[in-house]
């Protein structure tokens, strides 16, 4: 015999106040652990949009990340003729020298920090998947002009198209925005890559080569070439394996929105607990009148874990609520955080998705069913007689 | 004070609530004592040493990825305030592999100046000898000797990164007292074997002769080479310490945006907890009131008792934040942001500010319901079956 959950939902409404600030109580863990969370997710997601298994980048055997890389001409060439490597449809190979530079370049709120220069040839766009611009037009090559992702232009400033971004003696001409839709390149800059060469005195070579490989088999062959070949000696890895390296700038983000969600879950339970304790205290007569009626002591049990559930249910759909209106309204602009293994920043939108908030939610039940658990355990334990003597 | 054992019997009057309020206050504070630890440990702060508001560092004007040439070292040592100034260059290789718990600072640096500027650090004088004479060995932090075990002697391999050279080098001396997670080597075994960039080095390190000088001597370097090839950004040590932190963005916005969401959620759970008990001694309240208690009285009493939980909660947090910070320290250390975890801990001026921010959350969340008590018509109060 179940008591009827309308029961339950009366008596949270009798007592509004407190209900509500439990209520908020969960929300807010719930909020900022979600935050926090597609903060993380944010970063995660820049590091696997566009990234191709079949792409890999030939680096420097040691190098953590392409800035720190570099790739002498001559192994260019002889890498260029490894076997397994993709062709367009002039039949040249699909590999992509790309110099990579850092510049200092003053953000929107005045703070300085630094931005990947690329420069690249026609066929580094053959290897990726289109990247519009959006805005102005594309570089010429053989010039000075560049053209900036659309994150890059949202975060620093003089990045519009007319402008000049300039750091020490190195200029670049802005003449269009692109889009690389949240990938890695949407932190970066792009230009000829002569003339980034050329200005920052690396004419010898290359800092990576980027090849595009036709299926898995031509992969192992050409990673076995990069290696195995003594005019080479160098690494290659995949984009994804590379990426997932570079992932590495997002964990103690996620640890903190662990470490930070667990601690105030807890803190938020021991008040969901303190709330429930008073509604059996103040219903103790409520309850024995319940069991007088013949109600069992499961029933009462069940009866207030459900309204604990409601609490935490009610909490982490607040929580969810509000972190939507946050992240949708109010932490639109992209943010960057650094990458430890480029010391560039890399930009990054807050992204909430489904999963995240259902995880939320099940943290605020979480949260609830803690904090009712033992409340309703006293409430299903009391004795009728003593119960419905006290005042 | 003549009430205050009335206060500690009502904080104390049901114990389970007492507990459970004063347990999410606990979690709270070690959470915010944490992170503000955390905070200065990314901002440099615990790094400084007692003499880092005299030393200053000079870089590349466009930044750390570019270096400067070494005929500086003289017009800057001219400067009069200077003491000395070392060149260093950030060597950033491998040490065994590339897992991020292998990482630690690697600087060539010039051992004659190094003391000079580092007058703060603890070494044996014979130790820096040994160091000082033998070109390629090397120094380094208590921290690190802990880490790896390394003894006198020890030689080390140092896969180069950006630097295209390994190093090979050998353990002469021991260093303690101020950022111990760092190695020191000769910047002419650097300036030996690295072709192309003998005469460039990454930054100057440089101690001036007061905390007065830093300023004067920071803006003349940034006068005398402002139109050179490559112009430079002096500035003293704490802001270029706090340059990394702003490099990694946002973060410090995000962990205080934190602590004030979490701050504002405990108030919310103690005030709900104080309103609990206030409503349910509507009577006693009137009791009181009617045995003579003034207003005023109640309401100082009803405060007091807020007061008075969240600073039990606020002290046993700090204690519980101790062991907590050690555990997380372990956890950094095997993470990108280990350099850090080496400046993670809690300081004596941080835990001041959580005893004051208990006082705070017992205020903020007692108001309303001692308010609300001092309100009591005796009356009604004494009407009211609870």
């Amino acid at each position: 015999m179940a008591i009827p959950l309308k029961y339950n939902l009366r008596s949270l409404l009798v007592r509004k106040v407190s209900t509500g600030m439990t209520i908020l109580g969960v929300a807010l863990v719930v909020t900022v652990f979600l935050l926090v969370m597609s903060l993380a997710e944010g970063v995660r997601k820049t590091f696997t949009t566009a990234v191709s298994p079949l792409n890999l980048l030939v680096m420097r055997v040691g190098a953590q990340s392409d800035v720190q890389s570099f790739v002498e001409k001559e192994k260019y060439e002889s890498i260029r003729t490894l076997p397994g490597i993709a062709r367009d449809e002039q039949g040249q190979p699909l590999a992509s020298p790309e110099v990579v530079a850092l510049i200092n370049l003053p953000r929107k709120d005045g703070k300085k920090t630094n931005v990947i220069v690329r420069g690249v040839e026609p066929v580094a766009f053959k290897l990726r998947p289109p990247i519009p611009i959006v805005e102005g037009r594309m570089y010429r090559d053989g010039t000075n002009e560049a053209i900036v992702s659309r994150r890059t232009h949202e975060r620093f400033a003089s990045t519009n198209v007319g402008d000049i971004v300039q750091s020490g003696s190195q200029k670049w001409q802005v003449v269009g925005i692109f889009d690389a839709a949240g990938s890695p390149y949407d932190s970066e800059i792009w230009a000829d890559l002569h003339n980034v060469q050329g200005q920052t005195h690396r004419n010898t070579g290359y800092s990576i080569v980027r090849v595009k490989v036709s299926d898995a088999a031509a992969r192992d062959l050409f990673v076995a070439g990069v290696k195995g070949n003594q005019q080479i000696k160098m690494d290659a890895k995949t984009e994804q394996a590379f990426y997932e390296e570079q992932m590495g700038t997002a964990k103690p983000i996620q640890f903190l929105a662990y470490f930070v969600g667990i601690l105030m879950a807890i803190g938020a339970s021991f008040g969901a607990m303190n709330t429930m304790y008073a509604q059996v205290s103040a219903r103790i007569r409520e309850i024995a009148t319940l069991r007088a009626l013949g109600f069992p002591r499961r029933s009462i049990l069940l009866s207030f874990m459900l309204e604990a559930f409601a609490l935490g249910l009610l909490g982490g759909a607040l929580g969810a609520i509000l972190a939507t209106i946050t992240v949708s309204f109010i932490l639109t602009a992209p943010t960057g955080t650094q990458n430890f293994n480029t010391f560039a920043e890399i930009l990054f939108n807050f992204q909430l998705s489904w999963s995240l908030i259902f995880s939320g939610m099940i943290f605020a039940v979480a949260i609830g069913l803690f904090g009712g658990f033992f409340p309703a355990a006293r409430a299903a334990r009391l004795k009728i007689i003593n119960a419905l003597r006290e005042v | 004070m003549k009430y205050f054992r009335l206060v500690w019997k009502n904080v104390f009057r049901k114990k389970t609530r007492a507990f459970l309020t004063m347990g999410s206050i606990v979690l709270v504070m070690v959470l915010i004592v944490v992170l503000v630890s955390l905070l200065n440990a990314l901002g440099g702060e615990a790094a400084l040493g007692s003499l880092g508001a005299s030393r200053a560092v000079v870089q590349h004007a466009t930044g750390l990825a570019n270096f400067l040439p070494l005929s500086y070292r003289q017009k800057i040592e001219q400067i009069p305030g200077v003491l000395a100034a070392a060149p260093e260059i950030w060597f950033g290789g491998t040490y065994i592999d590339q897992r991020p718990e292998h990482f630690f600072g690697q600087l060539s640096t010039d051992p004659e100046a190094w003391p000079i500027i580092n007058a703060d650090v603890e070494i044996d004088p014979a130790q820096l000898k040994a160091w000082q004479s033998e070109r390629d060995s090397f120094i380094a932090g208590q921290q690190l000797i802990d880490r790896y075990g390394w003894k006198l002697g020890d030689r080390i391999h140092i896969q180069g990164s950006y630097i295209l050279i390994d190093l090979d080098l050998v353990l002469r001396g021991i260093y303690k007292g101020r950022d111990e997670s760092n190695i020191f080597f000769h910047n002419k075994y650097l300036e030996n074997s690295w072709a192309g960039r003998s005469s460039q080095t990454g930054i100057y390190f440089l101690r001036v002769k007061s905390p007065d000088d830093v300023t004067r001597v920071t803006e003349a370097i940034n006068q005398m080479f402002e139109n050179s090839d490559a112009p430079v950004k002096a500035m003293p040590e704490k802001e270029f310490n706090l340059q990394f932190l702003e490099m990694m963005g946002n973060v410090k916005l995000l962990v205080r945006s934190i602590a004030l969401v979490v701050l504002f959620t405990v108030v919310l759970i103690v005030a709900n907890t104080m309103a609990m008990s206030a409503r349910e001694r509507v009577t006693e309240i009137a009791l009181i009131r009617a045995l003579g208690f003034r207003r005023g009285q109640v309401l100082g009493l009803v405060l007091s008792e807020a007061v008075v939980l969240s600073l039990l909660g606020g002290v046993a947090g700090v204690l519980f934040a101790y062991p907590f910070t050690a555990f997380l320290v372990e956890g950094m250390k095997h993470s990108p942001v280990a350099p850090f975890a080496y400046n993670f801990r809690v300081a004596p001026l941080t835990v001041l500010a959580a005893m004051a921010i208990s006082v705070g959350i017992g205020t903020l969340s007692g108001f309303v319901p001692a308010i609300r008590s001092s309100r009591i018509s005796i009356v009604n109060g004494l009407r009211q079956v609870v």
